[in-house]
């Protein structure tokens, strides 16, 4: 056939041609991922708690505000503090500053402090706020990483009886925490999920603020308890009565073992302390007085201020401690099955206990895969009826299937690339980007109109002779450059009248995929797909599947 | 025809009259429900905050409703074999006691939670992001003309559709949702494309500006014809075929995008044959007659 060689010619439908088979065979060899709301299973929005501050202070100020002292002075790098009076050598180790020198005078006491200016403040910050506080140096001014909630105004307030502030402007006060932490929480959060098997999961950062976890094949009362609860962990022993001191907090626990089944009659779940945290604990219990009397010291265990474990130090380990430190330790949880249960909560919470920075659960859902399976049928029989529809009001116009019959492929093969490039890149395919699809089936079609309205009906508003000749000599310059060898010398009017046809399409292309920049990153990057399927769509469009189009016609037409 | 007298039969200035009157009532709309509610559209769970459970069940709506008794619940629809029920503010605890019951009760529920700091940040993000796209698209506008008031009248056309949109969800009760916003932010970019074909033909061809508009109109209404019969579609599928087939359900983000987007393009129709068409003759005879001024 005469016409198919013509067009085998033609380098714009070889690309097409070449485009559409690739993105066939990306199709069968990947094939295409579907969302979690096609597919299945629920999805956790959580907000990570904490801002970034830069703080003006002193330090000396600090100290002197903290130890009531009348004095404070720097000599090089450290701080001596002298305060009226005799004063208890623990203090200074209450507030933070280890390995500061008490020296008692006559009248007033004199501490040495060897501190950075930054670790003065970041004590005096930890302190305060019961959280972790870390500098950040990469930004200049450097900033305090506060990982629990807080505000400008709270920082201030807190600050005002050391005579500090946040200094003002925006970049002095920023909510969620540095990218560093970001992917330190992303990270611990991947390695529990996985630990715990669960397959296909996806764990996404927005904005430093925000993880995004999607759970294939999982209720989201299971996820929530699985992801929603990781936060602080903490080790507190009795001290008297009931009143309790801290501890170790997670970052002291250096590995937790798998539970190993009952041995003396309950679950236990053995874990090891660092070499610091050992003896810190062994300080405590001592100090507490629980190696003296172990049955009346519990030794609790807190996730976000959850209790979680709380039992007696054993008799036995009150023995050890006496002597040492002690950095195996077994967390006896009970008897039976709840004891089982329980041991493999413990070890997930106590394997978890060192997430950096608190969390809090700000959206969830789930959908579930009969529903999901559902949508993806109603949205298929939608596409082929917006396809079929979209048919009938071409041939209501064009009363002619040479025409129609190219442009409903042409739009359908623009679909079919599209697909290629999600099966290709593995991007998945959620309900809103299905509904693009149908979306890009309806622009895409207008598109070809333009180009067969300039093309056909171009010559309806007759342009004059001598404009003619004009065109007619930039057709035959197009055709020198090798643009078309095998048109007729109507088709010169006709490459002028298709490039008019692109310069619209071009503008409504651009019109269309700049407005729909925004929604990439809006809501969560629930839209993000929706939003690169018309992009890409209409890029694709544009770029491949009209330029061939409008020589396809053309030729058909030039047959005709 | 008749669209054709109303092209060329009455002088531009008058029948500008009828889309400034549409801007207006538009306008009302919005702002009647601003002073009402605080925000110029309804706004719907996704930034309101609140609890959205959806079960399939074969029970009566009493009998559904009565299972949740113990929770806040608002709204209980019936939505094709499924029921769809709006919960209140709840504490965390007793949201996922509520999650827990809807999936021990009910085979596969559908659930979607969002907590108060989720929907704040989504009304910052609309009313950062809307604004934006629409400049965005207003700077292609003026890239692709580079003639102020031919942009400038594609602009207001475009922004005319939108007034309109976002008011006939007034009208019709569409809440503002995630996808809503997104079938708005469509609109945006979708309504000027038949808005830049008129202004295309009309500047770069030769010929009587009332005869090329007339021209530009078949082109421009198959357009709009085959995006609403794209949208149609999806209408029917999404949000009136259960009532029919009852194995079938709705799809609630699907049914409010598409409406917001019919109503869209319906609008456009108006506003680019009208508005922009008649903003077009209006302007074009002016200059001519401007120019003629000068030569004598």
């Amino acid at each position: 056939m005469t016409l198919l060689e013509d067009l085998s010619k033609d380098r714009r439908v070889v690309l097409y041609a070449v485009v559409v088979a690739l993105a066939i065979i990306c199709m069968g060899a990947f094939g295409l991922k579907f969302g979690l709301d096609l597919e299945g299973g629920s999805y956790l929005q959580l907000q990570l708690q904490g801002a970034e501050a830069q703080i003006d202070v002193s330090p000396e100020e600090i100290l002197k505000y903290q130890f009531n002292a009348s004095s404070v002075e720097k000599h090089g790098q450290s701080y001596v503090v002298t305060v009226p009076g005799k004063l208890d050598p623990t203090i200074a180790d209450d507030l933070g500053y280890s390995g500061a020198k008490t020296a008692g005078g006559e009248d007033s006491t004199k501490i040495t402090i060897q501190a950075y200016p930054e670790t003065i403040v970041i004590n005096y910050l930890k302190k305060n706020l019961d959280s972790d506080v870390k500098l950040n140096v990469d930004v200049a001014p450097v900033r305090y990483e506060i990982r629990t909630k807080v505000t400008r105004e709270s920082l201030n307030e807190l600050l005002a009886p050391v005579g500090g502030s946040v200094p003002a402007g925006e970049d002095a006060f920023v909510e969620g925490v540095s990218q560093a932490t970001v992917e330190e929480t992303k990270s611990v959060l991947d390695s529990k999920l996985n630990r715990l098997g669960l397959q296909d999961i996806k764990v996404k950062m927005v904005d430093n603020k925000y993880i995004l976890i999607d759970l294939a094949g999982m209720d989201v009362a299971s996820a929530q308890e699985v992801v929603g609860k990781p936060g602080k962990f903490e080790i507190r022993i009795q001290t008297e009565n009931n009143e309790s001191m801290h501890v170790l907090y997670g970052d002291a626990v250096q590995s937790v073992d798998i539970p190993q089944g009952e041995r003396n009659g309950a679950w236990g779940v053995p874990f090891v302390l660092s070499e610091d945290g050992a003896t810190v604990f062994q300080k405590a219990a001592i100090d507490s007085g629980a190696t003296k009397k172990p049955e009346d010291h519990y030794i609790s265990m807190y996730l976000d201020k959850d209790e979680i474990f709380s039992a007696p130090l054993a008799p036995e380990l009150a023995d050890s401690l006496n002597k040492a430190p002690m950095r195996n330790l077994e967390a006896n949880v009970g008897a039976g099955d709840a004891g089982s249960q329980k041991a493999k909560e413990l070890y997930i919470h106590l394997r978890e206990g060192a997430l950096p920075v608190n969390v809090e659960v700000v959206g969830s859902g789930q959908v579930s895969a009969a529903l999901g399976e559902q949508f993806k049928l109603q949205m298929v029989i939608a596409g082929l009826i917006a396809l079929l529809a979209v048919a009938g009001m071409i041939y209501y116009r064009y009363r002619e299937k040479r025409i129609v019959l190219p442009m409903v492929m042409t739009s359908f093969s623009e679909v079919v690339m599209l697909l290629g490039v999600w099966a290709l890149a593995g991007w998945q395919l959620d309900l809103a980007s299905l509904a693009g699809i149908i979306m890009v089936i309806g622009t895409g079609v207008d598109q070809l109109v333009i180009i067969t309205d300039e093309l056909i009906r171009g010559g309806e508003a007759a342009a004059s002779a001598a404009e003619r000749s004009i065109k007619e000599r930039a057709a035959e310059a197009a055709e020198k450059a090798g643009v078309g060898k095998v048109v007729t010398t109507t088709s010169k009017v006709y490459l002028t009248r298709l490039s008019r046809a692109f310069i619209i399409i071009l503008g409504a292309a651009a019109t269309t995929a700049s407005a729909m920049v925004p929604l990439l990153v809006m809501g969560f990057g629930a839209l993000t797909g929706f939003a690169l399927i018309i992009i890409l769509g209409v890029f694709l469009g544009t770029v491949i599947a009209r330029p061939a189009y409008g020589r396809i016609i053309g030729y058909i037409m030039a047959a005709h | 025809m008749e669209l054709q007298d109303i092209i060329s039969k009455y002088p531009p200035k008058q029948i500008m009259l009828v889309p400034l009157i549409i801007i207006l009532l538009a306008f009302i709309s919005l702002g009647a429900t601003y002073f009402a509610t605080g925000s110029p559209v309804k706004l719907g769970i996704e930034f309101t905050g609140g609890t959205l459970v959806t079960v399939p069940s074969q029970e009566s709506e009493e009998d559904v409703a009565a299972q949740f008794s113990g929770y806040p619940l608002v709204d209980i629809r019936d939505i094709g074999s499924r029921y769809m029920m709006q919960f209140g503010p709840m504490s965390d605890a007793e949201y996922t006691e509520l999650a827990k019951l809807a999936n021990e009760k009910f085979g596969s529920p559908e659930i979607r939670h969002m907590g108060p700091i989720y929907s704040k940040e989504l009304q910052a993000q609309v009313v950062k992001y809307l604004p934006l796209s629409f400049i965005l698209m207003a700077i292609v506008v003026f890239l692709v003309f580079r003639e102020l008031m031919v942009s400038l009248l594609v602009v207001i056309s475009a922004l005319a559709d939108i007034l309109t949109a976002a008011a006939s969800m007034n009208l019709t009760g569409v809440q503002l949702s995630l996808g809503t916003v997104a079938a708005l932010l469509m609109l945006i970019g979708y309504s000027v494309d038949t808005d830049i074909l008129l202004s295309m033909r009309v500047l770069k061809r030769k010929g009587a500006v009332d005869d090329k508009i007339i021209g530009a109109m078949g082109t421009g209404l198959t357009m709009a014809g085959t995006t609403i019969a794209a949208v149609f579609s999806l209408i029917i599928i999404s949000n009136f075929l259960y009532l029919i087939v009852p194995s079938f359900t709705r799809m609630d983000v699907i049914a409010d995008m598409s409406t917001v987007l019919i109503f869209g393009l319906a609008a456009d129709i108006f506003n680019t044959w009208v508005t922009n068409a008649q903003g077009l003759r209006w302007y074009l005879g002016r200059s001519k007659k401007a120019v003629r001024g000068q030569k004598r």
